[in-house]
C-alpha cells in the first residue's frame, strides 16, 4: 500500500502542514489581533491564521522592497524608518498606513506657501 | 514593577512579534544590507495594522452574508479588496495548496483505519489522527531543552 507521502514541497515552503515546520509569524498571535481587530470578529477558521501568515509575510516583503529603493536612492545601506514612511507614501494600496507612520513623523518640515502679496503695502 | 515596562509588554503582545517580522524583512534584502531598530518597529506597526484591516474588511464580508466564521476565502477576497491583487493571487494559491494536504492528509488517515479494520491487525497508522490544526505557538524554532550541567 503506497504510503502517504511528506508533500514535501508544501511543507518546505512555509510549513503548511504546520507539524514540520513553522509559519514565518506565530499563529496564535495573528489569531489575537485579528479577534482584537473589531467585536464584530468573533469566529475565525483553523486555516485563517494560516492564510494570514502567508499574506502577512507577502506584505512585508513588498513594503520592505519598496522601502529599501529609497535606501537605495539615498545611496545608503541602512533601511530606516523613513524610507518605509517614504514608500508607504507613494503606494496607493498603503494609504491605510499614512496615518500610522505619520504619527511618528514630525511634519515641521512641510512648508506651507506664504502669500507674497501681503508683502506689497506701498 | 515598573508600570511601563508592563504597558510595553501589553503592547508588544498586540503586535506581530519583532523578531519574525526582522526575519521576514532580512530575506527580502541583499545579505549587506542594515535594518534600524526603529524601521523594525514601524514595519511590525504596519504588518498588524495590515492584518487588522484586512480582517475588518473579511468580517464585513461575513457579517452581511450572516456568516460568523471568517476564513480563508473571505481573507484572500478582502485583500483583493482592497487592492492588493498580486497578494490575493499568491494567497489564494496557498490556500488551495494547504486545502488540498488537508484532504489528502485525511484520506490517508480514512485508508489506513479501513485497512486496519479490514485487516483486523495491529498495524500502526502512519498519519497522526489528530486534527492538524494543532500549531504551535512559535518560540524561537528551537524546541529542544537544553540543561546546563
Amino acid at each position: 500500500m503506497r504510503q502517504p507521502g511528506r508533500y514535501s514541497r508544501l511543507m518546505m515552503c512555509g510549513g503548511i502542514m504546520g507539524r514540520s515546520g513553522p509559519h514565518s509569524l506565530p499563529l496564535a498571535r495573528i489569531k489575537k489581533i485579528m479577534k482584537n481587530s473589531g467585536e464584530d470578529v468573533k469566529m475565525i477558521s483553523g486555516e485563517a491564521p494560516i492564510v494570514f501568515s502567508k499574506a502577512c509575510e507577502l506584505f512585508i516583503e513588498e513594503l520592505t522592497r519598496r522601502s529599501w529603493m529609497t535606501t537605495q536612492q539615498g545611496k545608503r545601506r541602512t533601511l530606516h524608518k523613513e524610507d518605509i514612511e517614504s514608500a508607504v507614501v507613494g503606494t496607493d494600496i498603503f494609504d491605510f498606513l499614512v496615518s500610522l507612520v505619520s504619527d511618528s513623523c514630525k511634519s515641521e518640515d512641510i512648508i506651507t506657501p506664504v502669500g507674497i502679496e501681503t508683502l506689497d503695502e506701498s | 514593577m515598573d508600570r511601563s515596562i508592563n504597558m510595553v509588554d501589553q503592547e508588544q503582545d498586540g503586535m506581530l512579534p519583532i523578531a519574525n517580522v526582522g526575519r521576514i524583512m532580512k530575506q527580502i534584502l541583499p545579505p549587506r544590507a542594515k535594518i534600524s531598530r526603529e524601521a523594525k518597529q514601524t514595519m511590525q506597526e504596519c504588518a498588524t495594522e495590515f492584518l487588522s484591516f484586512v480582517t475588518g474588511e473579511a468580517s464585513d464580508k461575513c457579517h452581511k452574508e450572516n456568516r460568523k466564521t471568517v476564513n480563508g476565502d473571505d481573507i484572500c477576497w478582502a485583500l483583493s479588496a482592497l487592492g492588493f491583487d498580486n497578494h490575493a493571487q499568491a494567497t489564494t494559491r496557498y490556500l488551495h495548496k494547504y486545502r488540498e494536504a488537508e484532504r489528502d492528509k485525511a484520506a490517508a488517515n480514512n485508508q489506513n483505519t479501513a485497512h486496519i479494520k479490514s485487516h483486523g491487525g495491529l498495524q500502526v497508522a502512519q498519519q497522526n489522527q489528530t486534527s492538524n490544526l494543532e500549531f504551535r505557538v512559535l518560540g524561537k524554532g528551537d524546541n529542544s531543552l537544553v540543561t546546563k550541567p
